[in-house]
């Protein structure tokens, strides 16, 4: 810039530059067209302009417009080297003229400058994401140290007691505590043994403290788990919701604040690296805790008085930027890093007087002494890093490691997050003969019914099993065999108490199924009476059932979606029909939280919230920015997550996207198999995801922080579809998958 | 996405999918499917092309082993024959036909009870398909039902032919009693038409049991009831 404005063609060059700027931004075919006869123009005149000037500096205004002209050419010669190709700078190249390298120097600083900016933005991308990231790890850690704490205190009342117990017995304080942890473990454990034998408690007989521990733990993941739900829930809202609007605000901060840099110039250049080292500083050393700690301390050691300086940076932050963090200040200090980056330029460029180079120092130091501050408080809420939290279920293994983290004393160390429940596949049920379309669970018994491509639905009683040959798991025989669709049986139902079924079918038919005894002799005698009833109404294939008390939605390919009330006298009570453009439903579920309201997605990959009563839609579910392609958005499943405001769709093109209902606003999206998602269920209390997927797996996600926490391959492929359904047992630790391969598997 | 081009059809029933739409896609040659249910697929595929032309859907191809061939065939009949057994739910009731027949010359007894019973014609119909459903996809019998299904053992193909026995006089009840509801049946499905000629070729069954009268030696054509 300083070398531009000083060269004598600076003036000219400046408008022509402009002018250039919006050339390059021409389309690349024009551009090139251009730029050929330009190439020839500023050879011929480029070239004469050059002699001119080289021959008389007398002759001003001529050589003035000539040399105008050159740069006319030389400025074209330029976009042919920016937007067109080798021939045109070929045809430059040979022809240095002062104002056509000057154009090129402005080209190429323009250039970088848009470079730079476009790195700011992915720079403030990132930050976002980082922040959102902490801000999934913070959640979880406080609900961890939450549950660690309760652990702790259980087992202290439990030493209690074990003191107590011995002193009453024997008359003496106990020497060990180990020695008596089994006794103590049976007494304290029985009753859960008792109510819930699906859990495997059977390690009781094991009498290591590691095991009693263990044992505590799985105690507290299921008891404990709903004595915290609310905690879970609220924590829950806010990472999904308030943690995304967080993101947000931070990322387009973020952005702004890149523009800003790259419009002001270099100055702000050296802030902004800094910035972003410590940041990456900050994340590396969260990394490590130790070290990060050490490093703190030498630094309180050495820089005292810059310290005193950071603080005042920090205190004036919290005055002006941190204010309106306060209400989620649960989100927390990335934020804080954030903005501490920003309000250090804020300051430096306030105090400009001052000696830069200290200045940056004092900054650069400062920010780092800032993180590590950050990460001391975490340290000191008892949180673990990242690193840590994915071994942790390796730490909890080894006692070792488990006292060296209860040492600090803060508790923080394993704990309810810790404990993570391993599916395997214990029965399978194999009967039909064709894809497994659907399969339900029983609300309460350990029953469920698959539905087929053969027409038939099956009823199975997991209690009535077969041992199979050579291999651990079960083969289940069915029980009862439905038979009234006259196609393949696509989607099933069930009423919320366990006595009705019901089921949709390609023929368009819904029918409705008494559930015969879990009991039944699978070769009885027929009993018409199971079959109660059909729904007739749809006019194409049944594709989607859902069960609301005594009411059931179902959606077709004939475009409609219909509520019923089965065994009324009209049991049709509405239809819902979506625009054209929609195309057919695919999927509907009821809003879990929010009565008369239902979910349905269609094939234009949006979703359409309705209110059953009225039969408008309250809300649609659409991301303008996601919506440009959306070929292969399809959406194969959606379902309402049973407690929040939360729907979740599975995608064709292999996510699995989360939905704010009240904004219609795409939550969180992401990439969740490596084939299409077919299906998807929540559990009973919404922690878990389950997913399905053509490539053959099943996929289970903590649904705080959206990770995957197994996956199980279940299933084979029948051309090329794989797994069709997913579900989860309302009260038993069951999971289950439906698969093109005619199987069906349940796991625990 | 779907039929965007030759390489990447991507063979799904996507729900929403019109049930005319359903599994319409162009034909996989059997050498190109890698499935390890390729012999199903291959087989479903020749009959949503044309059910009634059974000989082409019997026609085995080389290099396939037969006693796959014969015990996905197998698979498929006794699936199909569930559409059969629906319409006979509406109609054949223990109190019409309380036993199981065709002529008057056997009463069948139903096999799928520890000692055989003398069950009513409909419940015969469902303990035999249940039956034939819980034998064909028995892991002890045909544990390539889940490992690949691309060998079987001798003893297991043996099986089959008490399958077939049982499930024929599903056809040929519903040809002597429901007369109606079995030549809808046919003329939708052509399915007696091909198990007869399946058994036939497979001599799975002897000819004095086929009782419902087919011409086997017609080529391709369907039966008398159809014509």
């Amino acid at each position: 810039m300083g070398t531009n404005s000083g060269a004598t063609a600076g003036i000219n060059n400046k408008p022509v530059g402009g002018a250039t700027g919006a050339g390059v931004l021409v389309g690349g075919g024009v551009g090139g067209a251009n730029s050929s006869i330009g190439g020839v123009l500023s050879n011929s005149l480029g070239g004469g302009g050059g002699g001119l000037s080289i021959s008389g500096l007398n002759a001003g205004g001529q050589n003035a417009n000539v040399g105008g002209m050159g740069n006319v050419g030389g400025d074209d010669g330029g976009n042919g080297m920016v937007g067109g190709g080798v021939n045109n700078q070929q045809a430059t190249t040979p022809q240095y003229t002062i104002p056509g390298i000057l154009h090129f120097i402005q080209h190429e600083w323009s250039r970088f400058e848009l470079e730079r900016s476009q790195w700011d933005v992915d720079r403030a991308e990132l930050q976002a994401r980082i922040a959102m990231l902490l801000g999934e790890r913070k959640c979880l850690e406080s609900l961890k140290s939450d549950l660690t704490r309760r652990i702790k205190m259980l087992e202290y009342a439990l030493r209690q007691e074990r003191a107590k117990f011995y002193r009453l017995k024997y008359g003496t304080d106990p020497p060990q505590l180990n020695e008596f942890k089994p006794s103590n473990e049976d007494a304290g454990l029985a009753g859960e043994v008792a109510t819930d034998s699906e859990v495997p408690y059977s390690s009781v007989s094991n009498t290591t403290w590691r095991q009693g521990r263990q044992m505590l733990r799985q105690y507290l993941a299921e008891i404990g788990y709903t004595d915290n739900i609310i905690d879970v829930r609220s924590n829950r809202v806010r990472s999904i919701l308030g943690l995304n609007n967080n993101a947000e605000h931070d990322g387009s901060g973020g952005g702004l604040g890149g523009g800003l840099g790259g419009g002001t110039g270099g100055e702000n250049l050296s802030p902004n690296i800094n910035g972003n080292e410590s940041n990456k500083r900050a994340s590396e050393t969260e990394g490590r805790h130790t070290p990060a700690k050490k490093v703190q301390q030498s630094i309180d050691e050495i820089i005292v008085d810059t310290e005193a300086a950071v603080m005042a940076n920090f205190e004036f932050l919290g005055a002006t930027e941190m204010s309106d963090d306060d209400e989620i200040s649960d989100d927390l200090e990335m934020v804080a890093t954030d903005n501490d980056d920003t309000d250090v330029k804020m300051a430096k460029r306030a105090k400009s007087g001052k000696d830069m180079l200290t200045e940056d120092l004092e900054a650069d130091v400062g920010e780092q002494l800032l993180n590590d501050m950050n990460l001391m408080t975490e340290e000191v809420d008892g949180s673990l890093g990242l690193g840590e939290l994915a071994q942790l279920t390796v730490n909890n293994e080894s006692d070792g490691a488990y006292d060296a983290n209860s040492k600090d004393g803060t508790g923080g160390s394993a704990g309810g997050a810790g404990y993570r429940k391993t599916w395997n596949a214990k029965y399978t049920l194999r009967s039909h003969f064709d894809g497994v379309r659907s399969l339900i669970f029983h609300p309460e018994e350990p029953v469920l019914i698959t539905a087929s491509e053969d027409h038939t639905l099956k009823l199975w009683n997991l209690q009535k099993t077969v041992q199979a040959k050579k291999s651990a798991s079960l083969d289940v025989e069915p029980l009862y065999t439905f038979r009234a669709h006259t196609g393949p049986v696509l989607c099933l139902g069930m009423s919320s108490s366990g006595e009705t079924c019901y089921s949709g079918g390609l023929d368009g038919n819904i029918e409705c199924w008494q559930l015969p005894s879990p009991n039944i002799d699978p070769y009885d005698c027929y009993d018409p009476n199971v079959h109660s009833g059909t729904l007739e109404g749809h006019t194409d294939a049944v594709w989607g059932l859902t069960t609301m008390q005594s009411n059931i939605v179902s959606c077709s390919a004939d475009g409609t979606v219909k509520l019923w009330s089965p065994y009324n006298k009209e049991p049709l009570l509405r239809t819902y029909t979506a625009s054209e453009a929609e195309g057919a439903p695919s999927s509907v579920d009821f809003v879990r939280n929010e009565v008369d309201h239902i979910v349905v997605a269609y094939n234009s990959a949006h979703c359409i919230v309705y209110d059953t009563e009225t039969g408008k839609q309250v809300v649609r579910l659409e991301a303008a920015q996601e919506m440009s392609g959306n070929t292969g958005k399809f959406i194969n499943k959606v379902v309402s997550h049973p407690t929040l405001p939360i729907t979740i769709t599975a995608h064709e093109d292999r996510h699995i996207r989360f939905w704010d209902n009240t904004s219609g606003t795409l939550v969180h999206s992401m990439v969740a198999h490596l084939e299409p998602v077919t299906s998807l269920a929540v559990d009973a209390h919404g922690l878990y995801l389950l997913s399905g997927s053509h490539d053959c797996s099943i996929r289970l996600w903590n649904l705080d922080n959206k990770t995957c926490v197994q996956e199980i391959t279940a299933h084979r492929k029948k051309f090329d579809e794989s797994i069709f359904d997913v579900a989860f047992h309302a009260t038993k630790p069951y999971i289950a998958s439906a698969g093109a391969d005619g199987l069906a598997k349940v796991f625990v | 996405m779907k039929m965007a081009d030759g390489s990447t059809i991507l063979r799904r029933n996507r729900p929403g999918t019109k049930s005319k739409d359903f599994c319409r896609w162009p034909d996989e040659p059997l050498e190109e499917m890698d499935s390890t249910l390729a012999v199903q697929q291959y087989i479903q595929q020749l009959i949503k092309r044309d059910p009634s032309n059974v000989e082409l859907i019997l026609s085995m191809p080389e290099a396939q082993d037969e006693g796959v061939w014969k015990y996905e065939h197998l698979r498929q009949f006794c699936m199909e024959l569930n559409g059969l057994a629906v319409r006979l739910q509406k109609e054949c009731s223990p109190s019409t036909c309380t036993q199981m027949t065709a002529t008057d010359q056997w009463i069948f007894l139903c096999a799928a009870h520890k000692t055989p019973k003398e069950c009513p014609a409909i419940d015969y119909t469902r303990h035999t398909l249940d039956g034939a459903a819980c034998l064909l996809n028995s892991n002890k019998y045909f544990p390539s039902s889940i490992s690949p299904r691309v060998s079987i053992k001798e003893s297991s193909v043996t099986k089959l032919g008490s399958v077939c026995r049982r499930v024929y006089r599903i056809f040929s009840h519903a040809y002597f009693h429901h007369r109606r509801i079995f030549d809808e049946f046919e003329a939708e499905t052509y399915l007696c038409h091909r198990f007869t000629h399946f058994v036939t070729k497979y001599n799975l069954m002897s000819k004095e049991n086929l009782i419902v009268p087919i011409n086997v030696g017609e080529n391709a054509a369907p039966g008398e009831s159809e014509a």
